[in-house]
């Protein structure tokens, strides 16, 4: 475990390294990523109420997820992979849904070239899961960290649901990487082929559809499955967040555009 | 009886001229600061220090922090309450944890040493790297009932800490990961190496002909689970203590059944000072923990099948595994200065 971490960890080293580039001057420029959170067409609405597939009725009160170890595939098959290192929390997003700043990041630099898929974690890598203190994105001071069984929360949802069979009828939806359990990875190809060049990036802007939290690859029953904060118990919520995922358009970024941060 | 008078008439002087000089104070700080030394025999520890070096102020930071009942939400409560010293930083007379407010917590505190060579922590393993153990309980309600941003949070607004902070990582900020690495050099440096048996091993002590038969009985019975030099394996097992487990153990963190009752095979260093004894710290004398294992197995689904028909000892050989245990104790170890509460 502490060797595959060390290993790890190395790997990220040489990534950063190869991020800063020869000279010092970034090798491209960054991609922006913008997340809406939605529930079928309209934007989610904390405290709304929302019916699943089946009739039951849900609403949510916190929303927060890691994504994490980005990679860009190109048009030739080869990848982009977005810099991380050991010794900070670059690379790592923690998106909440009530912290708008929190849901537009960039990665790169990405080098020019035409990419075609974006691949992401919906979590923390085993590696960096299983690491000693953490800061920024990784702080445990954030509340996004387990102790009974120590590893990040890597997909939080809390709500209510009037079916859920606890006594307050709340939800509570946590998915963890206690004990090295391994984050789902999304890929999500790009509609067309997105040209980064020495003046030119794009934004991405994902649509993360809440709906299928409940109806995705698993159906949901708040009646049956109110409270998971275990790999076992959570195991469903777990592939049903890795769906949630879909590009929703892209635009053309000029430098300039980047250089505001806006 | 004059001689020493006079040598000490002479060193006077110079010892303070030596504790004036800067370097000098580098010199007997660097003295007074543990590192993770390797005893000889001992496998590679768990916990790498090379991304947190231990140095005077960082360690000395750690300390004061593991002392301090500031990390806890009403400041009563410090990690020194609960593993104290004297007892290898068990707490005596403590069946269970006894956290904020006088609550009880539902397991017995266990000794600190060595921890830099346990692969988890905790009497369940659920805690899977030394610098976060400090999350579990600074945010247990039932022992020190805060949170790890408030800590951090008290630290930042209190008059000496950032600067202590600051000396002890080079630059100014206090946050937690800085927290968290402070009390790992205290905590990982608890190393207890030096105790009758291992001064025995090396061949500095004689064993008597009791604690020799001791340690033959112990090699026989025990050794596969506490195994030497360490005296544990690190797995989680079923001792035998109930036919059904009030407490899940290992099966909580795991998620798997055959997990249920599982504990870690705890160290025995140290032991005849760290009672209670066992998870729920049931045992008061290190003769009831004899009696569970000779005649108070008890049968589950899950009891290691190394403990199936019990262990037979006669009264000779209680006696004789009793004086081994005893030599198991490290003296040095819970009179080391350099772990001991700072007055300052
Ligand atoms: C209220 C009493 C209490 C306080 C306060 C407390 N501990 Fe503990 N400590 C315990 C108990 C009980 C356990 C065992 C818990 C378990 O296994 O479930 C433990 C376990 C540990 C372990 C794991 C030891 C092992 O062998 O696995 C370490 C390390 C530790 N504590 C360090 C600390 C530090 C550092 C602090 C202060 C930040 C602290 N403790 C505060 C009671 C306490
Ligand atoms: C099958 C493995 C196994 C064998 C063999 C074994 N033990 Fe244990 N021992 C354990 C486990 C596991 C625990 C912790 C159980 C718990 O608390 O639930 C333990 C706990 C203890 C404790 C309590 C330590 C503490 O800090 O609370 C003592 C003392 C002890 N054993 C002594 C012995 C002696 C002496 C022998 C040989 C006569 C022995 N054990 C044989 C597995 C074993």
């Amino acid at each position: 475990m502490a060797d595959r971490a060390a290993r790890l960890l190395a790997a990220a080293w040489l990534l950063s390294l190869a991020g800063c580039s020869l000279g010092g001057a970034p090798a491209g420029l960054p991609l922006r990523i913008e997340i809406s959170h939605v529930v079928g067409d309209a934007p989610l609405q904390l405290g709304n109420t929302y019916r699943t597939a089946a009739g039951d009725s849900w609403s949510a009160e916190r929303l927060r997820y890691y994504l994490s170890n980005f990679r860009l595939r190109r048009a030739d098959g080869s990848w982009f992979v977005n810099p991380q290192s050991a010794d900070s929390s670059r690379g790592y997003f923690l998106v909440d849904e009530a912290d708008g700043a929190s849901k537009q990041f960039q990665i790169g630099p990405v080098p020019a070239g035409s990419y075609s898929g974006l691949e992401f974690l919906v979590g923390v890598d085993a590696a960096r899961n299983g690491a000693g203190a953490q800061t920024g994105t990784l702080d445990p001071a954030r509340g996004m960290f387990w102790t009974w069984n120590t590893g990040y929360i890597f997909f939080q949802f809390d709500g209510h649901s009037p079916q859920s069979g606890d006594a307050e009828h709340a939800l509570s939806y946590h998915v963890g990487g206690g004990g090295g359990a391994t984050a789902h990875s999304v890929f999500l190809p790009l509609p067309a082929p997105v040209e980064v060049t020495a003046d030119t990036s794009a934004e991405l802007h994902l649509h993360a559809d809440l709906a299928r939290l409940f109806d995705g690859a698993h159906a949901l029953h708040p009646a049956s499955l109110f409270t998971a904060m275990d790999a076992a118990a959570a195991a469903q919520i777990a592939d049903n967040s890795a769906g949630l995922y879909r590009i929703d358009h892209v635009h053309r970024l000029p430098k300039a555009g980047l250089a505001e941060g806006s | 009886m004059k001689r020493s008078t006079l040598l000490g008439l002479l060193a006077l002087p110079l010892s303070a001229a030596l504790i004036a000089a800067p370097w000098a104070h580098a010199l007997i700080a660097a003295r007074a600061t543990p590192q993770l030394q390797v005893p000889h025999g001992w496998p590679a520890p768990h916990y790498n220090f090379a991304a947190n070096p231990v140095t005077p102020a960082g360690f000395a930071l750690g300390r004061r922090l593991f002392y301090d009942p500031i990390l806890s939400r009403d400041g009563s409560v410090s990690c020194g309450n609960c593993h104290q010293q004297f007892a290898a930083f068990a707490h005596l007379d403590h069946r269970v944890s006894h956290g904020i407010g006088g609550v009880n917590g539902k397991r017995n505190t266990p000794g600190l040493f060595n921890l830099a060579w346990q692969p988890e922590l905790m009497w369940d393993g659920s805690v899977h790297q030394l610098e976060l153990q400090p999350v579990a309980p600074i945010s247990n309600p039932l022992e020190m009932g805060g949170s790890l941003a408030l800590a951090v949070d008290k630290l930042r607004g209190d008059a000496s800490y950032p600067r202590l902070f600051a000396a002890a990582f080079g630059s100014p900020g206090v946050d937690s990961q800085r927290l968290l690495r402070a009390l790992a050099q205290f905590t990982g440096t608890l190393v207890s190496a030096d105790s009758h048996y291992d001064r025995a091993m090396q061949g500095r002590e004689a064993f008597t002909p009791q604690e020799h038969a001791g340690l033959d009985l112990f090699r026989e019975h025990c050794a596969a689970c506490h195994r030497e030099p360490l005296f544990s394996d690190f797995s989680y097992r079923n001792n035998g203590l109930d036919a059904a487990p009030r407490d899940a153990g290992r099966a909580l963190v795991s998620g798997h059944p055959g997990d249920q009752g599982l504990f870690r095979v705890p160290s025995l260093r140290n032991v005849a000072l760290t009672a209670p004894y066992m998870h729920d710290g049931r045992y008061d004398s290190l003769q009831q923990v004899l009696d569970h294992y000779t005649s108070g197995i008890q049968s589950s689904p899950t009891l290691d099948p190394l403990l199936a028909n019990g262990i037979t000892l006669n009264a000779g050989q209680r006696r004789a595994l009793l004086a081994f245990l005893d030599s198991l104790t490290d003296d040095s170890f819970i009179h080391d200065r350099r772990f001991a509460q700072p007055h300052d």
